[in-house]
């Protein structure tokens, strides 16, 4: 469960986030849809104490992520940019650090990482440095790292950007089996095809805050569109905002 | 891969260096920081404890111990130290300083040590008194001689070379020394080659210059000093400009039977220009004659000077004495008198010395000086032991023209060294080490002792311009006909 | 409490094993650091070497005009230093932009003015502009000193006159240095250089760890991780300052490595660096390479980019020479205690010592060393406030 409490962000004078609030409950996996600039990257960096908000709070469990991070970073997992790999580590090394960051040891290192090896079938990556990996590879070994310490709660930033056919078969049928597992799942996006395929519920973000929120059905009834496209730029650019706003969120 | 673990292992083998490393035991004593003239250096100085050889006997000793200098080497590759031996006896191994600047390739890797044997320099020098000039007169000069024989009688009897070999084998131990290499000079070669008959096991190599081996009666130096005389007028009648004086050696006999004591009142002082306080005997001008011949620069003005004295004018000869104002208060006399006494005069028979006088400008003029001196110092006999043959390399040097350790000692009388090679410097006065090539050639010997050295170089040293007129060398004038290349400056 | 901090301390053993990893891995600083480790040594080796070899071996020609008029001259110049070739004619100006250093003619009447005691003039053609010109005017001085003396030493003794009397006194020179210390003239380059090592060494480490770490967008993911920033800072510090002081040791140990090969004795001086000096200077060097290392991660760190960072790093590296200069040329006084406890300088005055063999006191390096260690613990904990930032995580 993530429950975020009223945040406010500002960057340089700039209002980034206005007064946002949500929660992520279990067993679902939730899409955070928004523009470019609309707040998404910011507000998951505040839920994963990255960054600090300037007011309000966010729950991880029940506890306070600004309170205790270290303890909110054991019980999350993030997929962040995927550019984010250390090329001169093998795959096993970089699962492995990051793996015993996370404290594990022992056995449980090594079934943990026996799991994760072949539920994103790394095998045939596993000896070798991450250097020149495809985007699928590198989504793979960094929702590994994510995973690796069988993490509540899982953010993922744009996840399937760039990502072929394969690759996000095998990350939607993750994300499925998590959240049969009870694991609470938030990821961000703007590709609306794979939010209404993948996310139990969806959260319209413009201008710093939620416009709108619901199944995609509901969505899609709550602003009387065909698809969910139409109902996401309803509610993004039709309720009052205008297009300049998107400029004036971004943060410096 | 790098571990953490390994990391650590590192650092622990790092410190554990650190704390083993220092704790290396020093076993040479470490000397006090001293000078010498002649040197810019620090040196090492010890004071080595000696007493009367163990006798429980406190005449021989030396108040605070026998001086000893230490040039230590620039690095230290392990290489066996040189010890420096000086002459007279009676000279100080402290004097011979000047001498680190020619054996400044020696000194690279190895250390240089010099021992002031007892009654000399730092060690108790036993002067009797005759610092600044001797006397002019023998009687008066034996009289002297014999009270300060009185004074410190059991001192001068210990004094020998014997006892100076067992203070330098001592000094060996004293620095932790496990072989030596030893340089004589002149009587430091005597010392040398008894310290090879006694202690051969602790010596590596001799260098010897201006030999007087153990069989050798230098103090008959007539016959020598003739020699050396001869070579000079042979070489000066090689060169159109000193051959003008023509006769010259002539004209010293001449001047010299025919010395007078108004002459000897009239002989002026080199130092004030006027008449000398004490007149100046025919037996002191000539031992005058023949020091100038220890020294090729000074012999080089000695034609020029006796044509002039022969004509009357008596001021270059005068200036030529002046040259060695300053050496003569180097020797330490009772020093010198107990040895000489001891282990030489008293070897030498009536017989000889007439043999030896025959025909020579010098006669018995620097005889007689040690026969009266040695009358009032009535040391007992300490003769030596016939050599045995020895096997160390040795390097011998002498000067062709050298008028009291002339080259034949060293090529006739040392038939039992096995190991010997003969540097001969044509035109050589007394010792030739800090010559031409010979300070290289005696660092190549000491570091290969077992090659022969090419001794082409030493032909390069020549004796240095006569002086021909008033107005010095003949700069203008092509001299030298058989001299091949000037002698030449090193360092 | 126990079981935390046993957690925390693997925790941050896998952070550590990471950036080593991660710094030993990065060929090109490895090659960097090694090559430069190795190039000061081999220079300054090769410099000697070949000073003392010119310096031994280079002679002055000397081409010698009228030398018919003054043969014996010809002669008594001639020495191992100094060639001398007697020429019939020649342009003295010509000469020197030839072969010959310098020209030296005699007069037409040198020799009859000489003996007539009447000072005939010789004449020294010399370029001034040349490098050679000063040795080689000293070479010929030298010579010419001693022909000298012995000419005034015959004139005074032909006239009855003891040479001695002009010299009134004797100079006795007493030279204080110590053989080794004769070397701190010629090695007193090498601390700054060892320390410049340092900061070379560990400079592309440590803007790859940082700046470039920011760049690849892989610090967010570490940030992420349950660890606490001044472990994170702690273990670049670790990792970078091991590939400085890697860079360091292997400096030393080719310095010292290579002294016996250079022709110290020759110029009088003495090795006199031992094996525990070695690691002596090892260790010395260690908290130094530390607050290097952190002090270029946080530079980094603050800086707008990957090539920012470079820029910026290399020209923090000047820092520590000019400083030493600086300190060197206003001629302060060192040896002050309190001195030694500035970083830099104090490893600068430890290294000088331990190089020729002196004694360092061990409290004065401790204190020193603490002093190092607090300022590095100072700014682990800075960079650890630095990386709650925003702006650390770049661009959005």
């Amino acid at each position: 469960m993530i429950e975020v409490e009223s945040i406010d962000k500002s960057f340089a004078g700039q209002r980034v986030l206005r007064e946002l609030s949500f929660e992520i409950p279990d067993g679902r996996i939730t899409a955070l849809l928004g523009a470019n600039g609309a707040g998404k990257t910011t507000c998951l960096r505040i839920v994963t104490g990255l960054l600090r908000a300037d007011a309000g709070r966010v729950l991880l469990g029940g506890r306070d992520v600004a309170a205790d991070p270290l303890l909110a970073r054991r019980q999350l997992g993030v997929v962040g940019d995927r550019e984010g790999l250390y090329e001169r580590l093998t795959v096993k090394e970089y699962l492995t650090l990051f793996a015993r960051m996370q404290g594990l040891a022992g056995a449980a290192l090594r079934d943990s990482l026996q799991a994760v090896r072949d539920e994103l079938e790394l095998g045939e990556l596993w000896e070798r440095r991450t250097r020149g990996f495809s985007q699928g590879e590198r989504m793979k070994v960094s929702l590994a790292r994510a995973l690796v310490h069988r993490p509540q709660h899982l953010i993922l930033d744009e996840p399937t950007r760039g990502l072929d056919v394969l690759a996000a078969r095998l990350l939607r049928r993750t994300l499925l089996r998590l959240r049969a597992e009870g694991t609470t799942i938030l990821f961000s996006s703007h590709v609306m095809s794979e939010v209404a395929e993948l996310s139990d519920r969806v959260l319209v973000m413009a201008g710093g805050r939620i416009v709108g929120s619901g199944s995609p059905t509901e969505l899609v009834e709550q602003t009387g569109s065909d698809n969910l496209e139409d109902s996401f730029v309803a509610l993004a650019y039709g309720g009052g905002a205008t297009r300049d706003a998107n400029r004036e969120e971004a943060p410096a | 891969m790098l571990g953490t673990g390994r990391l650590w292992c590192v650092l622990l083998l790092v410190f554990g260096g650190v704390l083993t490393g220092p704790a290396k035991a020093q076993t040479v004593p470490a000397g006090e920081r001293c000078y010498l003239d002649g040197w810019s250096s620090a040196l090492h100085c010890y004071r080595v404890p000696v007493d009367a050889a163990g006798r429980g006997d406190a005449s021989g000793s030396v108040p605070g111990g026998l001086a000893v200098m230490v040039a230590p080497a620039v690095s230290d590759s392990g290489r066996d130290p040189l010890y420096l031996l000086a002459g007279g006896p009676g000279q100080a191994a402290s004097e011979l300083a000047p001498l680190l600047n020619a054996f400044r390739k020696v000194n690279r890797e190895r250390a240089i040590v010099m021992v002031d044997r007892r009654g000399a320099g730092r060690s108790g020098a036993f002067r009797c008194g005759f610092e600044r000039q001797m006397p002019s007169d023998l009687q008066q000069f034996s009289r002297r001689l014999a009270d300060c024989y009185l004074q410190r009688a059991d001192f001068a009897e210990s004094l020998s070379s014997r006892q100076t070999v067992e203070d330098l084998e001592r000094v060996r131990r004293y620095l932790g020394h496990d072989r030596i290499a030893l340089w004589g000079g002149s009587w430091g070669t005597r010392t040398a080659l008894l310290y090879q008959q006694w202690h051969p096991q602790s010596l590596s190599a001799l260098v010897l210059d201006a030999v007087a081996p153990i069989d050798s009666k230098v103090f008959l130096a007539a016959g020598a000093a003739e020699q050396a005389l001869q070579e000079l007028a042979r070489d000066c009648a090689d060169d159109p400009e000193c051959a003008r004086f023509g006769d010259w050696k002539g004209d010293l006999n001449r001047l010299l039977d025919g010395w007078s004591d108004a002459q000897a009142r009239a002989f002026p002082d080199p130092l004030t220009g006027v008449p000398a306080a004490e007149p100046v005997p025919r037996w002191m001008l000539a031992n005058a004659v023949r020091a100038a011949l220890y020294e090729p620069a000074a012999a080089a003005q000695l034609p020029y000077a006796i044509h002039q004295a022969s004509r009357g004018n008596y001021l270059p000869l005068s200036g030529l004495t002046g040259l060695f104002i300053n050496t003569a208060d180097s020797m330490a006399m009772g020093l010198t008198f107990s040895v000489a006494c001891a282990e030489a005069l008293n070897r030498i028979s009536a017989d000889e010395v007439a043999r030896d006088s025959a025909d020579t400008f010098l006669g018995t003029a620097f005889y007689d000086l040690f026969h009266s001196g040695c009358r009032a110092w009535p040391v007992t006999a300490k003769p030596y032991s016939e050599p045995e043959p020895r096997d160390h390399p040795v390097l011998l040097i002498s000067g062709a023209a050298d008028p009291i350790t002339p080259p034949v000692y060293a090529e006739r009388q040392l038939g039992y060294l096995s190991n010997r090679q003969h540097l001969i410097v044509a035109g050589g006065g007394h010792i030739n080490s800090r010559r031409g090539c010979i300070p290289d050639l005696i660092a190549r010997f000491l570091n290969r002792p077992a090659e022969p050295l090419d001794k082409t170089c030493v032909a390069d040293i020549a004796r240095p311009p006569f002086m021909v007129d008033a107005f010095g060398p003949a700069l203008g004038v092509k001299t030298g006909t058989k001299a091949g290349k000037q002698e030449m400056a090193r360092d | 409490m126990m079981a935390i901090g046993k957690f925390s301390a693997r925790r941050m053993a896998a952070l550590l094993h990471k950036e080593m990893l991660e710094t030993w891995r990065d060929r090109r600083a490895l090659w960097m650091a090694v090559c430069f480790s190795l190039l000061f040594p081999v220079m300054i080796a090769g410099s000697t070497t070949f000073f003392v070899k010119k310096h031994a071996e280079e002679t002055t020609r000397l081409a010698l005009l009228g030398a018919e008029r003054a043969p014996l001259l010809e002669r008594r110049l001639q020495s191992d230093t100094l060639q001398v070739d007697a020429l019939e004619q020649g342009e003295p100006r010509a000469l020197l932009a030839g072969d010959y250093d310098l020209v030296l003619q005699v007069g037409d009447d040198f020799a009859s003015d000489y003996r007539n005691f009447r000072t005939p003039q010789l004449y020294l053609y010399v370029d001034s502009s040349a490098t050679a010109a000063g040795r080689a005017e000293r070479h010929l001085q030298e010579r010419l000193g001693s022909l000298q003396q012995l000419v005034a030493g015959q004139r005074l003794v032909a006239r009855g006159v003891a040479p001695q009397l002009l010299a009134p006194w004797k100079l006795q020179v007493r030279d204080v240095s110590t053989p080794s210390g004769r070397g701190a003239m010629l090695l007193a380059m090498v601390p700054g250089l060892l320390i410049l090592t340092l900061f070379v060494a560990s400079l592309a480490t440590s803007v790859d760890t940082s700046a470039g770490e920011r760049e690849r967008l892989s610090l967010e993911t570490l940030l992420l991780q349950p660890l606490p920033g001044w472990q994170v800072i702690a273990a670049k510090t670790l990792s970078v300052a091991s590939m400085g002081w890697l860079g360091a040791l292997l400096a030393i140990t080719a310095m010292v490595a290579l002294m016996p090969a250079m022709p110290l004795a020759e110029l009088g001086i003495q090795q006199a660096t031992t094996t525990a000096g070695v690691i002596t200077m090892g260790l010395v060097l260690l908290p130094l390479a530390l607050l290097v290392a952190v002090v270029q991660i946080l530079l980094a760190l603050r800086s707008q980019s990957f090539k920012d960072a470079q820029t910026q790093l290399s020209i923090l590296q000047l820092a520590p020479v000019t400083l030493l200069m600086a300190l060197d040329m206003s001629r302060v006084q060192l040896a002050d205690p309190l001195w030694q406890l500035v970083p830099l300088v104090g490893q600068q005055q430890w290294l000088k010592a331990l190089l020729v063999g002196d004694e360092v006191s061990l409290p004065l390096v401790l204190a020193g060393s603490a002093a190092s260690l607090s300022l590095v613990v100072l700014a682990v904990l800075f960079g650890a406030r630095a990386l709650r930032r925003e702006s650390l995580l770049g661009a959005l």
